[in-house]
């Protein structure tokens, strides 16, 4: 093993569930500042199905990951 | 002596008896059912269905579940491997009994108290298990003690995000939804840069409650601008009316019978976070009223909508010489009433009750029709 080998950080693969649940929060943010800054009137027609969709996403990333 | 002579010597063995264990490898969530349906030799879905079903009567079914989930152990245990087969039946009988100690009330269609206590315990600590599992990547577990401090560890983030969805609502409400967005925003961030550094997964749940809580309030359009209380505005003319009436959250009444009022469009705004607003015009008076309530409901006059989401915009034209109220009502979450002498019926205090929360005439109640307009 050569020194420069020894510097750099083992690779892994990233975790499923915390990518797309970090996705999915980021997308609520985004959605919040939007109605916050009046860019986008937030409604509950718009609310509901995203924070499902968001939430499913987070739920089927896990259950994918746990069954690995 | 030959061989067959030995066999005939020893002692004929005793079967081994059967052992109610939880099933690893058929399991939807302890391998109860599982393991009933393996030593039972019937199909587990039996079980299963029975025990929603009893869930959903007197959540029997939860409890005794849960109770079957701490007594009887998993298949691959160390308690299940060593434990000698009288050990485990007493195991098995002590288990039933406690079973039925608990269920009894429940069974019997008695026991309210007990089920008042139990059943919402036995969901929290289903809810606390389940928590703990998506947050950790932990089952329920092979022993009671696992069982106990994960559903506890799950209990402990529930009650922090029911706080932080509390704090997340009341901040956004009172103006600070920039503030819950970046914070949410940023928690997005660190849960994706921890994706690849390292997972940060208990993160998500309070995130995610803190964006939801901020994003019902932003959808309702609650704003606690304006106080918490009761107002009771009554005019005595135009020139007195003020441009809006604000509340943040309680019962706002603007009654107009004794306001002496121009002919032609007079404008006035309501603005409600959480509660009643009732407006109370007189019979002469056209009201064209263009509102919003985020949840709950709206009756302008013979009109009556509810639900979330609820738009109202009815504006009918008047006559020169007809005062036209052009109403410009929001109201986050509550009920909004417009009409005429109908909606005043508690505005007398002494013959209101003040000890409910009532949101003053139910559907049904008189509120007059919009007459002065043009038809």
């Amino acid at each position: 093993m050569t020194t420069s080998d020894a510097t750099w950080p083992v690779t892994r693969s990233p975790d499923p569930t915390s990518v797309v649940a970090g996705i999915a929060v980021l997308a609520l943010g985004v959605l919040l500042l939007l109605d916050a800054s009046s860019t986008l009137e937030l409604s509950f027609g718009v609310l509901a199905p995203v924070a499902c969709a968001a939430t499913g996403a987070i739920l089927l990333a896990s259950g994918m990951t746990r069954r690995r | 002596m030959t061989t067959d002579d030995t066999t005939q010597q020893l002692p004929p063995e005793s079967p081994q008896p059967r052992r109610l264990l939880r099933s690893r490898s058929d399991r939807v969530i302890g391998g109860v059912c599982g393991g009933l349906g393996r030593y039972f030799n019937v199909d587990p879905i039996i079980f299963r269905i029975g025990a929603v079903v009893l869930a959903f009567i007197g959540g029997a079914g939860l409890l005794a579940y849960l109770a079957a989930l701490l007594l009887i152990p998993s298949e691959d245990s160390p308690a299940a491997a060593d434990a000698p087969a009288g050990r485990h039946r007493w195991l098995l009988i002590a288990g039933v009994i406690v079973l039925l100690l608990v269920t009894w009330p429940f069974l019997l269609g008695g026991g309210l108290l007990l089920a008042g206590i139990l059943v919402p315990l036995a969901f929290l600590v289903a809810a606390g298990v389940v928590v703990w599992w998506f947050v950790s990547g932990e089952g329920p577990g092979d022993d009671a003690g696992d069982i106990a401090k994960r559903a506890a560890l799950g209990i402990g983030i529930l009650a922090l995000c029911g706080l932080i969805a509390i704090a997340g609502a009341w901040a956004a409400a009172a103006g600070g939804e920039s503030v819950v967005a970046i914070t949410v925003i940023v928690a997005g961030v660190a849960i994706l840069v921890g994706a690849f550094v390292r997972p940060v997964r208990w993160l998500v749940l309070p995130a995610v409650t803190l964006a939801v809580s901020a994003g019902v309030v932003a959808a309702a359009g609650i704003d606690l601008d304006g106080g918490v209380g009761e107002r009771d505005y009554r005019p005595a003319s135009a020139a007195d009316m003020r441009d809006t009436y604000q509340l943040g959250m309680g019962e706002l009444v603007l009654d107009l019978r004794q306001t002496d009022l121009p002919a032609g469009d007079v404008p006035v705004g309501i603005d409600l976070g959480i509660g009643e607003a009732r407006l109370i015009v007189p019979d002469d008076v056209c009201v064209a009223t263009d509102a919003e309530v985020g949840i709950g409901e709206a009756r302008t006059f013979d009109r009556h909508n509810e639900g979330v989401d609820v738009d109202v915009e009815d504006l009918p034209g008047a006559s020169p010489d007809t005062t036209r109220l052009v109403v410009n009502a929001d109201v986050g979450v509550g009920s909004l009433r417009i009409g005429h002498s109908g909606a005043d019926l508690d505005l007398d205090r002494g013959q209101f009750d003040r000890g409910h929360f009532d949101f003053g005439p139910r559907f049904g109640d008189d509120l007059g029709r919009n007459l002065a307009c043009d038809a």
